[in-house]
């Protein structure tokens, strides 16, 4: 009788310990592959952005995504960013292009990254034809196997 | 033999179920507990940065803490920083006066939370010593939960507009 939950017990302790190793010496391997992958989310929101698609921007957020602009204007979920994006793609950014080029990649957890990425929107009526230039920093989270953005941050310099 | 595997199972399953409520129950009113610790530590860091206090402005940092400017430039880690705060507090900013205001803090896991900060500045130099107009802007700081229970930064990002 004493010898089964001996070996339940033995059994939970070697599956807690087996899985904590096998997490850690993933990590190091993971985070290749995702900061490829980070790189890889950041070029296809530069490009989602470049074709003025308002929604398929949004669709980079979480659902209760946070955006905040450069004058620190918030946006909050998909519904306030689509329309955010809807407004500046068909006004004073309809002719804009942005070129996003990341510069460090923190992760705070296996599932959870800061990013920063140096920025630039050319316009073609603004003086020499940069509108903006900057930094990006956003919060990134992996949530089924794809990364996605929890908050966004820009500042203009 | 049935019955015991049976209470075993049940055991661990009252086990698994009862600490993740528990967890769940927990979390809650910790998030206040830790809004609070939080706002403590904006204002610790606010009230060091006015002493002009290099060295307790950069402590408010994790070790490996990073900083970045309004115009982008980083400082990466204890020695940095302390060596960005104590330039800024001896030259352009040495009569600089800050308020900072926490606009909204939002929990990334129980342990990690992102911190919008509104910032406001008087006193300020230009780098040749002329009166520079007032500052304002948003700070964008991640914080870290430390295993003695205090929040530090971990990323410190500002804006002016």
């Amino acid at each position: 009788m004493n010898s089964i939950p001996l070996k339940a017990a033995l059994a939970i302790w070697l599956f807690l310990t087996f899985s904590a190793a096998s997490s850690r010496s993933q990590m190091a391997s993971n985070h290749d592959a995702d900061t490829a992958a980070i790189k890889q989310f950041v070029a296809n929101f530069a490009d989602t952005w470049n074709s003025h698609d308002a929604h398929g921007v949004a669709m980079h957020y979480v659902e209760d995504g946070d955006f905040s602009s450069v004058k620190g204007e918030a946006s909050h979920g998909r519904k306030e960013l689509e329309d955010h994006y809807t407004m500046i793609f068909t006004t004073f950014l309809k002719n804009a292009h942005t070129t996003d080029t990341v510069r460090s990649i923190r992760f705070l957890a296996p599932d959870l990254a800061s990013v920063d990425i140096d920025w630039l929107v050319n316009e073609p009526s603004a003086p020499g034809g940069v509108l903006r230039k900057g930094l990006l920093t956003w919060m990134l989270s992996k949530r089924n196997g794809q990364w996605m953005i929890v908050i966004y941050h820009e500042q203009s310099f | 033999m049935i019955s015991s595997r049976l209470k075993v199972a049940l055991a661990i399953t009252l086990f698994l179920v009862f600490s993740s409520g528990f967890a769940w129950a927990q979390m809650a009113s910790k998030t206040d507990a830790d809004s609070a610790a939080i706002k403590q530590c904006v204002a610790a860091w606010e009230d060091a940065w006015n002493r002009h206090d290099a060295h307790a402005t950069a402590a408010a940092y994790v070790e490996d803490g990073e900083f970045s400017s309004t115009t982008g430039v980083p400082s990466h880690g204890a020695k940095e920083l302390e060596a960005h705060y104590n330039e800024i507090f001896t030259t352009f900013l040495k009569d600089a006066h800050r308020s900072d205001t926490v606009r909204s803090i939002r929990f990334l896991t129980p342990e990690i939370a992102s911190v919008d900060i509104d910032w406001q500045m008087t006193g300020a130099r230009t780098r040749d010593g002329k009166d520079a107009p007032n500052r304002k802007g948003l700070l964008t700081w991640v914080v870290t939960k430390q295993r003695n229970g205090q929040w530090m930064i971990t990323i410190y990002h500002e804006s002016a507009f």
